[in-house]
């Protein structure tokens, strides 16, 4: 696809686009945490009303009703990512991520790609994130007394909120112009090329014709032609596969893998395992505490532990 | 098709007209906007690395969207890779904030300061 000059005008209205993005900004950077009293639920709302913008721009180009799927997930997902960076507290923030990857998964199962969907659950929901909120439980301060609801200093305040924001969005707005230059409509989903890997798989074509019962028992599959979508069979006969001989998703994706991309399996494997031993090397060295280090320790301990003496005492 | 019915065949596909590349491409961009604004804007060590989670994530739905705009797998083999250096990255960094943390009794990363070069 090339990218040509008033290509970013057949997708989107650029001024819808830049008005939303807008903002999509002033919303975020209201929604940051602040010191003083944060407009986060107006800047929430304005943050929304900058992607709806946008996305109602790109629906007014194309000329069928969209798929409601798509809106569901992407403003769940959009919603839970923009209270990631601004819930002061990390655990909620991390769930929140968490709700950011459900809805990933949403429009993963929307463009077909279901393997990954289930896979992002597993790994990321389930494996990540719970070390993420494994540390977030380690390194955070027992509450002491009078402060159960205080927040640490620098989760309560933003770092030079209105800098960062503008930064991004004008990114954001330089990445969409170049983005939508080359965007085309998705293609109709039964691409013949998809299915070309069952040439190489014709025990997989053999299988479901023996399910179909469209083959004879002492016969086999010598050949398929993925293109006119027929197997050759042993005794000379050319048979028409059935539908159930498409590849599936996990098939498609388990061929490509071992296929295309053999090297890149070892190398992955070779980056987790010294990850693995990085994070163990990591966590046995014993830290050595500097005096003052260890004075605030004992302090906040001796308060920590008062404080359950009081409970303790009146209940 | 047989009559059985499973979402990603049968379902989920059959609305997608309307909906475009350039959808999922400003969803993807949105997203990476958001862990970026996020990561220079948050001081706790913790949430800086689940803005970058989050940057991976928006890179994730751009290729899925590529594989299917190409109707090639390789977008989705990708996404295999993006995870695995996402979990080497959260095991590797998430070791060091409990390092950290247990050596400076705090989470800012202005804690640190003094090693700006």
């Amino acid at each position: 696809m090339r990218c040509r000059d008033g290509a970013l005008d057949a997708v989107i209205n650029p001024y819808l686009l830049y008005v939303g993005l807008a903002l999509g900004g002033l919303g975020v950077c209201m929604a940051l945490p602040r010191r003083r009293v944060s407009p986060q639920a107006l800047g929430a709302v304005l943050a929304g009303l900058g992607l709806g913008l946008a996305l109602l721009g790109l629906g007014l180009k194309s000329e069928r009703l969209p798929n409601y799927n798509f809106y569901i997930f992407s403003a769940i997902a959009l919603g839970a990512a923009l209270r990631v960076i601004t819930h002061p507290r990390p655990v909620y923030a991390a769930l929140y991520f968490i709700l950011t990857i459900l809805a990933s998964c949403g429009l993963y199962l929307v463009l077909a790609a279901e393997f990954m969907a289930f896979a992002l659950v597993i790994i990321y929901a389930g494996a990540i994130l719970i070390t993420y909120l494994f540390v977030i439980m380690l390194a955070t301060q027992a509450p002491s007394e009078g402060e159960l609801e205080a927040l640490a200093e620098y989760d309560a305040e933003a770092r030079s909120p209105v800098a960062a924001t503008v930064a991004s969005f004008v990114l954001l707005a330089a990445l969409t112009t170049m983005l939508f230059g080359g965007a085309g409509d998705l293609r109709p989903r039964d691409g013949a090329g998809l299915d070309a890997p069952i040439e190489m798989m014709p025990q997989r074509a053999e299988r479901s014709l023996r399910e179909e019962g469209l083959i004879a028992a002492g016969d086999e599959v010598v050949g398929v032609d993925a293109a006119a979508w027929t197997a050759t069979l042993r005794s000379g006969a050319e048979v028409r596969l059935p539908d159930s001989a498409r590849l599936t998703n996990v098939e498609r994706i388990g061929h490509d893998l071992l296929a295309e991309h053999p090297g890149s399996i070892e190398i992955a494997g070779v980056i987790l395992l010294m990850a693995m031993l990085g994070a163990t090397v990591l966590s046995r060295r014993q830290v050595e505490l500097e005096d003052e280090a260890k004075r605030r320790q004992a302090e906040r301990l001796a308060a920590a532990g008062t404080v359950f003496a009081d409970r303790e005492v009146s209940p | 098709m047989s009559g059985s019915w499973t979402i990603a065949q049968a379902s989920l596909p059959a609305p997608m007209d309307g909906v475009t590349l350039a959808h999922y491409l400003l969803v993807s961009a949105a997203m990476f906007t958001i862990g970026l604004v996020g990561f220079l804007t948050r001081r706790n060590l913790i949430i800086m690395f689940l803005c970058t989670e989050l940057m991976f994530q928006a890179a994730g739905i751009a290729l899925i969207a590529f594989s299917r705009f190409h109707l090639h797998m390789t977008g989705q083999t990708f996404v295999i890779f993006v995870l695995t250096v996402a979990a080497a990255e959260a095991a590797l960094a998430l070791a060091l904030v409990v390092l950290l943390y247990r050596r400076k009794d705090s989470l800012s990363a202005e804690a640190w300061a003094e090693m700006k070069g």
